[in-house]
């Protein structure tokens, strides 16, 4: 005979988990992170799943409109580009490459900026006040700008762009680090690890970074979606990734020479990065919802 | 007043420039100035505003016709040589002397920065020729020294002298016969400047704007010219032909063809150069698609004098693996004719017979391991950066040869991030080791097609792309010139034309229309087979 | 209000010596010499290199190097663009007005839209309107421009046919160019055709400035949004509700115009986003301006006018920040007091 619970157990999740309870909760939200994790999974296993390679030329099928078309062919579902080449295989490996690359983008600014911005924020005088005024200039150039300056001087590709978009998003990181690392330093729990004898280093990895965890994922994912725009931004205007390459903004860039005879090929890849996007975006509203929610109770 | 009234009249004014962006859609007013100005979207800048110092097909369009005559031009179906600035000549029998009687009352623009006062005559001629020929005129050395065209066929080799005889004739004296000379004079190169002009640019120094600010004796004179963005002709009135009936002509310069598409749907141009999307346009009543069998051939070219293409045997492995059925379809859409030898199949001195390249990748294979390239190698090939009616879309043709190449071990770099201007200009230097670029006939002589592209004189003048010095190919070009017989020059051709195809300077890809595509309510023939635009006929409903 | 002018222009001047020092340093990271990098003279002779050698101060150190290139500046002089061989600062004063001419009309329309539906938003809190409002403005921010700027000129210019698709003005009219910015130079010019030249100008800023002021747009719903939820929160619209004053009333005396205030100061921050926006839209409507230009020159390796062209266009940049702030200052004069490190 089941029995129902005799005791009332009082669960405290962490401060993650709590977290999470809060994401979960919001619909929408939720329907935007399937999206980033379909997504995901897609920029990993693309080589895996495409029907055709991304650069193959299928010569004798220039120009298919999308399979539901009455000159489409099922076996090329989303159509064919002026070379022939599959739409649906390079959308699902440009996936890789404008998302998977933002991922791995952000991530590697995040980790830089942060420790950037620990040590910038642990020191203090002359050197921080010029290091601030130094970042708030940065900060007021608008990152495309900064970014394709830095790819004139580097040189066109897509790895350029992506140290140049790295370069761009470090001063985000450090400047949001530095500004929670300092308030938090204001704090008393800092204050009473201080008192017990910690070294600088040790609040900061122990007590400091949990707490600023929440922040810092609130800012990599708008992060996120702002290097998913950059990098087909760059691609698009010829700066980034060359075709054949399948970068989704590369791969608008070459079909606006075909608007008027084959419009999918302009129409897919934006709506593409308008999904992708989009996703990112929910996932960051979802987050910064979550946080607001677990502060105020 | 209250403030909600006020934020009302704010609101209201705000309303007043929202409509009036609305009202200007259906504008009436401005109907009129449309209804007499042609808006051309052209390809690229010019380089210059005189022809003799340039070949690129931009500049002959936005040039030759608009702001010049020449002595004597082609006119009708089958193109024969017709009056122009001469109203007729007499050529001796040997061919070694032409002269021409010119037209009296020709009057030269008159513009705000020149005043003519006196009708065009003989000393005019003699200007624009003696520039071209002797080296130690005033002028010659104005803009570079160099005269492509001219010194592709040999001009001033050709030439003995020019006389004048009096005001209103002048005499061609030739060292031997040519028979393309009439031909040559009547190209589009061969414009008639106004000495009156020149001298009044020695007088203040600036002898270079006799290539700037152009002053010829054309339908159409120069108002406003912004690089990269526009041209501005007005019509000549007292044009000695026909004046033309518009009141303004403007070359709004597009180097997208997508964005020149996009302003004829958009009806922001009424005629646009190289279309695309033809199916498109021909779907459109409002708008019209003309095409003009073009006497033209897209090539593949190799710098002959760097390796590793002064090898014969890798040139003949490359052009074994280019597969130019695939480029025609893609790059052309099927709308060209694949080309087996240089010239096209209308030229009289086309021979069916020559040997063509065939697709044959083990045999260019074996081919590279005999030259001593058995891992295959490295190479960059340059590709035109705007579209010409011999090609389209360089780039993608370019990107196709790149991956036909692959398969025979060779990595090809491509190049295509100069401006036209830049391109030429490095192309000239050798700076190259390939190129994409093409070439469309001045004129129906089939020595247009073989001396201005591959002769030796045309390759110390930079014009002959692969460099490619051939002495039995120009004693074969020289003989086919001093007679004008026919048959004997068809036999000539015949074996030039062999020598090509097994020396290979260069592979011949497609011979291509030329298309235009223009509103309907835009009338008049304005295109040629050969040759740049003219707008002197066009006029609008 | 002196010392945050003093502040003001302390942040100005050290804004621009880093700037520079940013685009000095660009002639020596670009590839190639660097004194043709900064003068942009290909096609000098040996000669000529020696003389230009002296005015940039080759021979010498860095930091007189610096020096010399700062003076070069003071005096106009950016050098000459490697493509056009034209000089740097005429080409600038050539497309700048464009640019701004573009940019002020989009940050005007976002404004326009953004903020008063920013404010329903906020009024109707938790209704339907604000998720919808919300949603859309999502969307909006997520559009890549470029994508959208294509989008626009086939509906609306092609389909419709309602709206240009390229340029300042329709080549027909023949406008003097004497500011650059068309509104001015047609009022300026004697054409007869001046109301239609005015309707064929608004006509063709019409879609391109739609188009780069959607992204802003929706920034300004949310941060409108926000004031005014905060706003509406606050003891003294309590108070006045409390008073009985009518709905209308309270938005339309008091909280409009606190809330008004708080967004100002965002305007400034945004507007570097939205000139970043404005370079890819300029690049697909063929618009005259420096964000084309500084593309274009991208292409053509141009680096001379890469420099020249940044360094503009973040001055331009940030001194459209420092006016806002000075006008939200105005308007607030709680914002004077000092702001660390901002």
């Amino acid at each position: 005979m089941a029995r129902d619970k005799i005791y009332l157990e009082e669960e405290f999740p962490s401060p993650l988990l709590q977290l999470w309870h809060n994401f979960k909760e919001t619909p929408v939200v939720m329907l935007g992170f399937s999206c980033f994790v379909f997504l995901t999974i897609l920029a990993l296993f693309s080589p895996l799943i495409t029907p055709y390679t991304s650069v193959e030329n299928h010569l004798d099928f220039l120009l298919l409109p999308p399979a539901w078309h009455n000159d489409g062919n099922v076996s090329f579902l989303l159509g064919t580009d002026n070379l022939g080449r599959d739409m649906l295989s390079r959308l699902m490996h440009g996936t890789s490459l404008t998302f998977g690359l933002s991922f791995v983008v952000v991530l590697i600014s995040l980790v830089i900026g942060v420790i950037i911005g620990s040590f910038s924020a642990l020191t203090s005088g002359i050197k921080s006040s010029f290091l601030n005024h130094f970042l708030d200039v940065i900060l007021s150039i608008p990152s495309l700008l900064l970014a394709i300056v830095i790819v004139a001087i580097l040189g066109t590709g897509l790895s350029n762009t992506l140290w140049a978009i790295i370069m761009v998003l470090i001063p985000q990181f450090v400047h949001i680090t530095r500004n929670a690392v300092t308030e938090e330093f204001r704090k008393d729990y800092v204050l009473a690890s201080r008192l017990d004898g910690a070294s600088s280093l040790r609040i900061l990895y122990h007590s400091v970074f949990p707490n600023i965890l929440e922040k810092l994922i609130s800012q990599a994912t708008l992060a996120q979606s702002s290097a998913i725009l950059d990098i087909a931004a760059l691609g698009f205007l010829g700066l980034g990734a060359q075709i054949p390459m399948a970068e989704w903004g590369a791969m608008l860039k070459n079909g606006i020479d075909l608007f008027y005879i084959a419009p999918w090929t302009v129409y897919l890849p934006g709506l593409a990065i308008l999904f992708a996007v989009v996703a990112t975006n929910l996932v960051g509203e979802g987050m910064r919802h979550a946080l607001k929610v677990s502060k105020e109770a | 007043m209250s403030i909600l009234a006020v934020k009302q009249h704010i609101f209201k004014a705000m309303l007043l420039p929202f409509l009036c962006v609305i009202s200007a859609c259906n504008t009436e007013n401005d109907k009129s100035l449309s209804n007499h100005s042609i808006v051309y979207c052209s390809e690229g800048s010019p380089e210059s505003f005189n022809p003799q110092t340039v070949t690129s097909g931009t500049t002959i369009d936005a040039t030759s016709n608009q702001l010049y005559n020449r002595l004597i031009s082609f006119r009708g179906e089958q193109n024969t040589i017709a009056p122009s600035l001469a109203k007729s000549w007499h050529v001796t029998r040997d061919g070694k002397m032409i002269t021409f009687y010119l037209r009296k009352d020709v009057a030269f623009h008159q513009t705000n920065y020149f005043t003519p006062t006196r009708f065009f005559n003989a000393d005019d001629v003699l200007f624009s020729f003696n520039r071209i020929l002797s080296a130690e005129h005033p002028f010659h050395q104005v803009s570079g020294g160099k005269y492509p065209f001219f010194q592709s066929v040999s001009f001033s080799n050709v030439v003995q002298s020019i006389e004048k005889i009096n005001d209103y004739t002048i005499r061609f004296k030739f060292k031997y016969a040519d028979s393309s000379i009439l031909a040559n004079i009547a190209s589009d190169f061969a414009v008639i400047l106004s000495k009156e002009y020149a001298d009044a640019l020695v007088l203040k120094n600036i002898k270079r704007e006799i290539d700037t600010l152009p002053i010829g004796t054309g339908p159409f004179k120069l108002k406003e010219y912004r690089p990269g963005a526009y041209i501005r002709y007005a019509p000549h009135q007292d044009y000695w032909d026909k004046p033309s009936s518009l009141e303004q002509l403007i070359f709004d310069i597009t180097p997208s063809s997508i964005g020149r598409l996009t302003k004829l749907l958009a009806g922001e141009c009424d005629v646009i150069a190289f279309p695309i999307a033809h199916e498109k346009i021909k779907s459109k009543p409002e708008l019209e698609l003309e095409e003009v069998t073009s006497f033209n051939v897209g090539y593949l070219g190799f710098n002959t004098v760097k390796p590793p293409f002064n090898n014969v045997n890798v040139r003949q492995a490359v052009a074994l693996a280019v597969n130019k059925q695939a480029i025609i379809d893609t790059v052309y859409q099927s709308k060209a004719d694949m080309a087996h030898s240089l010239l096209p199949k209308t030229s009289w001195a086309y021979n069916k017979s020559t040997l063509a390249q065939t697709y044959d990748l083990s045999e260019a294979k074996k081919l590279l391991v005999d030259a001593g390239f058995p891992d295959g190698f490295t190479m960059n090939l340059w590709a035109l950066p705007v579209q010409r009616a011999y090609n389209p879309d360089a780039i993608t043709m370019a990107k196709l040869i790149q991956a036909d190449l692959k398969k025979i071990g060779i990595k090809v770099l491509i190049e295509n991030s100069l401006d036209m201007g830049s391109f030429l200009e490095q192309l000239s230097k050798g700076e190259h080791q390939s190129v994409l670029l093409g070439w469309s006939a001045d004129h129906f002589d089939p020595d247009n097609f073989f001396t201005p592209l591959l002769s030796c004189s045309s390759a110390k003048s930079g014009n002959n792309r692969t460099f490619w010095c051939n002495e039995d190919f120009d004693d074969l070009l020289q003989q086919a010139l001093e007679t004008t017989n026919v048959t004997q020059r068809k036999r000539f051709y015949s074996r030039a034309l062999a020598i090509i195809s097994t020396e290979v300077p260069l592979i011949p890809i497609a011979h291509s229309k030329r298309f235009q595509a223009r509103k309907n309510i835009v009338k008049g023939e304005f295109l040629s087979p050969f040759g740049g635009i003219d707008f002197s006929k066009a006029s609008k409903n | 209000m002196l010392t945050f002018t003093l502040r003001r222009l302390n942040l100005f001047i050290f804004t621009m010596f880093l700037l520079t020092l940013l685009s000095f340093s660009l002639s020596f990271l670009f590839p190639g010499e660097q004194l043709i990098n900064i003068s942009g003279q290909v096609n000098a002779t040996p000669e000529q290199l020696i003389i230009l050698g002296e005015h940039y101060q080759t021979q010498s150190n860095v930091f007189q190097q610096y020096f010399a290139y700062v003076n070069m500046l003071f005096h106009g002089d950016l050098g000459i663009s490697m493509a056009s061989q034209l000089s740097i600062s005429t080409e600038i004063m050539n497309f700048l007005p464009a640019t701004i001419e573009l940019t002020l009309v989009a940050l005007f329309i976002a404004m326009l839209f953004g903020i008063p539906i920013g404010f329903i938003a906020a009024i109707n809190h938790r209704k339907a309107t604000d998720n919808i409002i919300l949603s859309i403005s999502m969307i909006g921010y997520s559009i890549p421009v470029f994508w959208l700027g294509l989008l626009a000129i086939l509906v609306f210019s092609i389909q419709l046919g309602w709206l240009p698709s390229a340029g300042q003005i329709s080549l027909l009219f023949e406008i003097e160019h004497v500011t650059g910015i068309q509104f001015i130079d047609i009022l300026l010019s004697n054409s007869p055709y001046k109301w239609q030249a005015f309707q064929d100008a608004s006509a063709h800023i019409f879609l391109p400035a739609c188009v780069i002021a959607l992204a802003p747009a929706t920034i300004f719903v949310r941060l409108a949004r926000s004031a005014m939820m905060e706003v509406l929160e606050s003891q003294y619209i309590r108070a006045a509700k409390a008073k009985g004053l009518s709905f209308r009333q309270i938005i339309y005396h008091h909280a409009i115009r606190n809330a008004m205030v708080h967004v100002i100061r965002d305007v400034g921050l945004q507007f570097a986003n939205l000139v970043t926006i404005a370079m890819v839209t300029e690049v697909i409507f063929s618009w005259p301006g420096i964000g084309r230009w500084l593309i274009e020159s991208i292409y053509q390796r141009d680096h001379t006018a890469i420099q020249g062209g940044l360094l503009a266009l973040s001055a331009f940049i940030f001194i459209v920040h420092i006016v806002t702030d000075f006008i939200y200052a105005a308007l607030n004069p709680l914002a004077r007091e000092s702001r660390h490190g901002t």
